[in-house]
């Protein structure tokens, strides 16, 4: 698991996106279960902002991994 | 032929011959743009006169002089004279008792500030007359357009007095500064009279839009209506873009060689290194300004007001125009770090004497005042939230974001190093504050700001649920996914301040980049969500216009107020910058006031400009209220046989 890597948080988006609509066309109520809805749009929300820093640093050239590879 | 026929043919009449007079000075300026476009220096004979010396010159087998863009780095041949050097005398600098600087600077700022208001109200107009047109409900249509109305009468009386400023600006030029002005004039001289020009296409278009306005006020001919606004903005827009122009020149010139001397290009004089941020940056500056003061008449107007439709419906005007000011100020401070990435790329010394030099201390009240903007919107919209029923349950978490505005604020003002005496030099054991001395450095005030605006788009989706209810299947889930998402947000730009400290400065820049994204991921992506969840919202309440705290006027008074300090101290520092240059490393201001003001006298200037200008605004919003005192108290007796008309116009 390289958190590096850009894949992987694409993988963890669409799970959480695959997961919201699996759920909302099986069991529309889970959905709204606080638990449920905290975890997947936590699951979506970091990976999306991880998505941001990498690609719009990588844009410029620069390594927002910067760190974490030394 | 029917009247109705006759109305609309005229109309279309008077679009076709405005957009006429719109080409008119294109049409004038093409047989000089294509002789090159050539502006010899102050007395030197025109490009086309030139140009043909020049090919007697070839074919007498003398040499053509060519001369290298400064910028650009191409060759051109040389059309005009250098810059002249100027002494401190009174051919260069004739004068009265008095520092012509200042007097410049006053004559300056006050046409921005009319000009900027000007351009902006128009904008409004055809956006909120656009609304008024696309609305469904008769109604709310019939507000929209009384609304747009409203905004266009506050700027005809100003447009009058732009007009008059930019003449007294002229004259101040060429009385204290005529050699700098007439070099300026000699560069931009085939795009000086198409200033001049669209200025008057613009007075009659502004004109025929003000008293069309009842005429052309359905079916085809308000849409005519309509396209004269978009006509309006468009000369507007240009009309700034070519100002813009001449003080990108200054800044960072191009299309002249090392002498000055003009190379024959005009779009390489226009389009310098810092012309487009400084573009795009004036006109959401213009914009914001524009909606601080329409937003302050409309508070002067509801403060007052002698009875509640009068006050609901300058309360409405305020939020409206607070709301596209607001719409134009959160974009404003990422334009802002475009055009200084701009300047440092042309010349890092630029750069490094705005925000860490000699004008560094500018930036710090800037960043107070930027502060202060934000903080009097979200004071609005709190106060907002008092007039709907329902919002109650948003009060008990507004001192939450007092909090993360606070201190967002304090890390965003926390300068760098202070001055002070020895003793306390060595009390504090260095320049820098022990602990607060870490958020002195862009990284944390990059985090400050990005904080504070996206607190501002959190207030702005609260007040847009504050008087409903989501009814969608997914509400809850919905709910808790915008929650964890502007968590996160938070969170990331805090994240992204913080880790800017562990890695080296030439990969910390960047990081700027991801926090911005990050605050307009919540604008965007949040407030498309809210709309999408309050898509047949239950209600509950109405909201009741002109039922607001007094406080929230005078916070919106407030925005206004610091949206014209904050110009006037944005408009100084950018003008400073060229320190003892009139154009930047071409031609040297020997004046004898080139050199940079002391803070504290930069800042009573500014607040003299801004009270001026306040007093004048003031002038023309009690203008504004003359004409509604025409209506009369009482209806006359009806005459016999005549059938009552009901009431037109505004």
């Amino acid at each position: 698991m390289d958190v590096t890597n850009p894949n992987f948080w694409y993988a963890l988006m669409g799970l959480s996106v695959v997961l919201i609509v699996v759920i909302w066309k099986k069991n529309q109520a889970l959905l709204n279960n606080t638990y449920v809805a905290v975890t997947l749009s936590l699951l979506f929300a970091i990976a999306y902002f991880h998505l941001v820093n990498h690609y719009l640093m990588d844009n410029q050239g620069l390594d927002y991994w910067y760190l974490f590879r030394k | 032929m029917g009247g109705q026929t006759r109305k609309k043919l005229m109309a279309i009449m008077a679009l076709s011959a405005m957009i006429g007079l719109l080409m008119f000075p294109i049409l004038v300026s093409i047989p000089a743009l294509a002789a090159g476009g050539g502006a010899p220096a102050a007395g030197g004979p025109p490009p086309d006169v030139l140009a043909e010396q020049e090919g007697d010159a070839v074919e007498e087998g003398q040499k053509v002089e060519m001369g290298r863009d400064v910028y650009y780095k191409t060759e051109g041949i040389v059309s005009g004279l250098p810059a002249p050097k100027t002494e401190d005398d009174l051919r260069s600098y004739p004068r009265y008792n008095f520092e012509s600087r200042v007097l410049l600077w006053f004559a300056n700022q006050q046409h921005l500030y009319y000009g900027s208001f000007v351009l902006a109200v128009p904008i409004f107009c055809m956006i909120i007359e656009f609304v008024g047109i696309m609305s469904k409900d008769k109604a709310m249509s019939k507000k929209y357009d009384q609304l747009a109305y409203d905004f266009i009468k506050i700027s005809i009386t100003a447009y009058s007095i732009t007009a008059i400023l930019g003449g007294i600006l002229i004259f101040t030029f060429l009385t204290l500064y005529p050699a700098f002005f007439g070099y300026l004039s000699s560069i931009f001289r085939p795009v000086m009279h198409i200033y001049a020009l669209l200025f008057v296409a613009e007075s009659g278009t502004i004109y025929i839009y003000y008293y069309g306005w009842d005429k052309m006020k359905e079916g085809l001919l308000k849409w005519i209506h309509l396209s004269m606004s978009v006509v309006l903005n468009v000369i507007g827009t240009t009309l700034m873009m070519l100002a813009n122009s001449w003080i990108g020149f200054m800044m960072s010139p191009a299309g002249v060689d090392e002498q000055g001397r003009y190379l024959g290009n005009i779009w390489h004089v226009l389009h310098t290194a810092l012309w487009n941020p400084l573009n795009v940056h004036r006109l959401l500056g213009n914009m914001a300004f524009g909606g601080g003061v329409v937003a302050a008449y409309a508070a002067y107007r509801f403060l007052s007001a002698k009875n509640d439709e009068e006050r609901a419906h300058y309360d409405w005007m305020g939020y409206v125009a607070m709301a596209i000011g607001v719409m134009f100020l959160i974009p404003l401070p990422f334009a802002g770090y475009w055009l200084m990435r701009e300047v440092y790329a042309y010349r890092q010394q630029m750069g490094i004497t705005l925000m860490g030099g000699l004008l560094a201390w500018l930036f710090i009240i800037q960043a107070t005042m930027i502060g202060i903007l934000f903080l009097s919107s979200n004071y609005y919209l709190w106060q907002a939230l008092g007039r709907m029923r329902g919002a109650e349950k948003y009060q008990r978490y507004i001192k939450y974001l007092v909090f993360i505005l606070v201190v967002g604020f304090l890390v965003f003002i926390t300068p760098h190093t202070i001055v002070m005496t020895p003793t306390e030099l060595k009390a504090m054991g260095g320049q820098q504050h022990p602990v607060l001395g870490a958020y002195g450095v862009m990284s944390a005030k990059n985090g400050g700001i990005n904080v504070i605006i996206t607190t501002t788009v959190l207030s702005f989706i609260w007040y847009m649920r504050g008087n409903k209810v989501p009814i969608v299947p997914w509400a809850k889930f919905g709910d808790i996914f915008m929650g964890c998402f502007f968590g996160l947000a938070y969170l990331n730009i805090i994240w992204l301040a913080i880790y800017g400290y562990y890695i080296p400065a030439n990969v910390r820049v960047g990081l700027s980049v991801p926090q911005v994204v990050t605050t307009l991921s919540c604008l965007f992506f949040m407030t498309a969500l809210n709309l999408t969840m309050l898509k047949g919202a239950k209600m509950s309440g109405p909201i009741e216009w002109g039922k607001i705290s007094v406080r929230s006027q005078y916070a919106l008074i407030m925005l206004a107020t610091a949206f014209t300090w904050m110009m006037g101290l944005m408009g100084y520092i950018r003008s400073s910058v060229r320190l003892f240059w009139h154009v930047n490393e071409i031609m040297r201001d020997n004046s004898p006031w080139a050199y940079t003001h002391t803070t504290g006298f930069a800042a009573n200037m500014i607040s003299f400009n801004v009270l001026f200008f306040w007093f004048t605004i003031l002038f023309v919003f009690w203008l504004g209220t003359l004409g509604v005192k025409k209506v009369p108290v009482e209806a006359p007796a009806p005459v016999p046989g005549r059938v009552p008309q009901p009431a037109v116009g505004h």
